[in-house]
């Protein structure tokens, strides 16, 4: 056992705070419902950090790191399923990947756009094939999921077939998302807290209450494990840890956008707070992969049998 | 106890039924996405309003002095569940006819009943409520918008936020201060919101467009005889008018409707065989439920005569829980819906993920229950 960060890891990340820092916060009255950044992304793809998962020296645990670091920003980056889940398919396929479950694509699609890489999973094998304008439905444009999210109207007649077993796919796709939600727990929770001791009401911080001191310290509790459970699924390998990992990330999502939401009172109805910005990805990923139900049944299969 | 309704108010839900039925346009769901503070529904309900006005279920419930029909408090409870499931078409309106009405009956001077209570009969005004500021909220008592006697006049100077309907609404029912005496140097005006001096700004928001705002109070001048009540009465009659208001929404109705929607959806996809969403939904109907009854009882209390404590307290915290599981359930399993795929489940989303914050934090009921319910000993401050 051995957790603390090595070198190559400390480095990696301390080289995203820097390039990321100019991205660390919303700007100046921007109230967009799902924020991006095109140079974010392409400063990030540039300097390889997509790609550490290959590199012998880094690994999965290093693209989990480095998956969880981006979430924390406000800007939505797809960055799990390439950095994650990519690697296993085809380390070539254009960004952004949307992973879909066979069977499933009612459902809204993160980062779906002309030109993304869709990924078919499923019990027939994972297919793929990149999306044109035409089989795209655009979400309605108020749509709150802090993520672009659209819809697939329909399949291409031919998929590129992949050599890869679609259960393994699927434990990354976990590991993937829970680290992304490990990230997003992190990023709304520093948010929450830094508020919450700024706001006074009865002439005190709201945080010296102490009915919301032990709600926010056992929200820490959540994320702060959250955090170690995805990194351990990305360390073993585990198809059990994987769905460990993304249960419990799916159970701390769905508590603590309850509580921040009401930490912040009227202005966690506001766009001019970038509270949902987390949260509301966060709400998107409680639906990935079938939601907490799922994951459950995934777990207790591989625990147990 | 008896847990059925009477033939007589099933009767009234059927009529509300059958007039929405026969008067909302066919895309109504889609439209109702707009918030009920919209400019779109807004306009709707200034038309629909009336209507209800002359079918004779705008304000049933008011007495008979009052030009109503002496329903009730079932029968308001029946009113206010069928508008706000079909999404309500009423619009801000709805806080006329709950609680703004019967307030002016009971606090306002002649001239003001003259005033106001006619265009609320005729589903013609609109009114917003101003009493939190960026430092009141739930320490409202703590609010600072000025009231100065001044020449016969009140010139008042402040801010008020998250105010509801201010962009549209024609009145403000207005929270100042007119002394320093915390809870007792509160005073209501009733401030036309064309006066000059008042600015509103718009909070772009989670909950859709026209709902919250922040309005401006720059030397803003009214007569003396647009004071509501006496100086320093504000507290008393406010507390009278939010247990009206408490009562008012009846969300858990519209988050059971949403759950049945969101399972129809599920059946729909041929998802609804999964047990582990079969429970999830049933724990959901059971919260909805629960809450519907809890509130039904304060209800009861109402019917009785009694006075309504902190057991509206509990019943709305039951009612924030149902909330919560409904949104969480429709998010978990039918993501699709607030992305275009269901006006009804977004307008609900939009609508219960304020039910902790809006009227009153839930975290602020929980110490109403604590104190008044459980009777525990305060924290020594
Ligand atoms: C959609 C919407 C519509 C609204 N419409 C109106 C309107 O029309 N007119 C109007 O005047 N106001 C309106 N409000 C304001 C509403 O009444 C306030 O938001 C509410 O009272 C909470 O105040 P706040 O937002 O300042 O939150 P805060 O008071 O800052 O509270 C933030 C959080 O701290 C918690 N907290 C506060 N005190 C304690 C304590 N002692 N112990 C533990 N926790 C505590 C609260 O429960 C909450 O979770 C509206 C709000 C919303 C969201």
């Amino acid at each position: 056992m051995q957790l603390s960060l090595n070198e190559d890891q400390t480095q990696v990340l301390d080289f995203i705070d820097s390039l990321a820092k100019p991205f660390a916060t919303v700007p100046m009255h921007d109230v967009s419902l799902a924020l991006e950044s095109a140079e974010l992304d392409e400063a990030l793809v540039e300097n390889g950090f997509l790609d550490v998962m290959a590199v012998e020296e880094l690994g999965p645990v290093t693209a989990a790191l480095v998956v969880e670091k981006l979430a924390r920003l406000p800007f939505a980056i797809e960055a799990a399923a390439s950095a994650m889940v990519r690697p296993l398919i085809d380390p070539e396929l254009p960004r952004p990947l949307c992973l879909v479950e066979e069977g499933k694509t009612r459902k809204p699609l993160r980062f779906l756009r002309p030109g993304a890489t869709v990924v078919v999973v499923g019990p027939s094998g994972v297919k793929s094939f990149a999306a044109t304008e035409e089989m795209i439905a655009p979400a309605q444009e108020d749509t709150l999921y802090g993520y672009p999210v659209a819809f697939l109207t329909s399949l291409p007649e031919s998929m590129t077939a992949h050599d890869v077993d679609p259960a393994e796919i699927t434990r990354a796709w976990r590991v993937g998302m829970a680290a992304e939600a490990a990230g997003l727990l992190g990023g709304a929770l520093d948010s929450t807290v830094t508020y919450v001791c700024e706001r006074k009401q009865f002439g005190r911080p709201l945080a010296t209450f102490q009915g919301m001191r032990h709600r926010l310290a056992e929200d820490q509790v959540m994320t702060n494990s959250v955090y170690w459970i995805a990194m351990r699924a990305a360390g073993t390998g585990d198809a059990g840890d994987a769905a460990m990992a993304l249960l419990h990330a799916q159970e701390a999502a769905k508590r603590v956008c309850y509580d921040y939401h009401q930490f912040l009172g009227g202005m966690g109805m506001t766009l001019e707070h970038p509270l949902h910005l987390w949260t509301y990805r966060l709400k998107l990923l409680t639906a990935e992969l079938g939601g907490r139900g799922a994951q459950g049944l995934a777990a207790a299969e591989a625990l147990w049998g | 106890m008896q847990f059925e309704w009477t033939e007589e108010q099933d009767a009234f839900r059927y009529k509300i039924r059958d007039f929405l039925h026969a008067n909302l346009p066919d895309d109504w769901e889609k439209f109702s996405e707009h918030g009920p503070a919209s400019p779109a529904l807004t306009a709707f309900a200034r038309e629909f309003c009336v209507k209800l006005a002359d079918a004779g279920i705008l304000f049933p419930h008011w007495p008979r002095e009052m030009g109503g029909e002496g329903l009730g408090p079932w029968e308001q409870q029946i009113l206010a569940e069928e508008m706000w499931i079909a999404g309500e078409p009423r619009g801000g309106q709805y806080m006329n006819v709950n609680w703004i009405g019967p307030t002016l009956e009971k606090y306002g001077t002649p001239e003001q009943k003259a005033r106001y209570l006619e265009p609320i009969t005729k589903g013609q005004s609109l009114w917003c409520q101003g009493f939190s500021e960026p430092d009141a909220g739930s320490d409202l008592a703590a609010l600072r918008t000025r009231a100065e006697l001044k020449d016969g006049n009140y010139v008042i100077n402040g801010q008020k936020i998250w105010t509801s309907y201010a962009g549209l609404a024609d009145t403000c029912f207005l929270l100042t201060r007119t002394s320093d005496d915390r809870k007792r140097g509160i005073t209501i005006i009733l401030v036309p919101m064309d006066t000059p001096g008042i600015t509103v700004r718009q909070i772009p928001s989670l909950i859709g467009e026209g709902d919250i705002h922040e309005v401006f109070f720059d030397d803003v001048t009214v007569p003396e005889s647009a004071r509501f009540g006496d100086e320093g009465q504000a507290w008393e009659i406010v507390g009278y008018s939010l247990r009206n208001e408490r009562l008012g929404i009846p969300r858990f109705r519209l988050a059971r409707a949403a759950l049945d929607r969101a399972v129809q959806m599920l059946k729909d996809a041929g998802e609804f065989d999964s047990e582990y969403v079969k429970i999830e939904a049933a724990r959901c109907a059971a919260l909805c439920e629960a809450a519907g009854t809890a509130n039904y009882a304060v209800v009861q209390r109402r019917v009785d005569g009694l006075v309504i404590g902190a057991e509206s307290s509990s019943a709305r915290y039951a009612t924030v829980m149902a909330e919560r599981v409904v949104c969480e359930f429709v998010v978990e399993f039918v993501p699709e819906g607030l992305a275009g795929a269901s006006p009804y489940l977004k307008m609900h989303h939009q609508r219960g993920i304020v039910a902790g914050v809006a009227a009153g934090s839930a975290e602020i009921q929980l110490n109403i229950i604590a104190s008044e319910v459980l009777e525990l000993p305060r924290e020594p401050r």
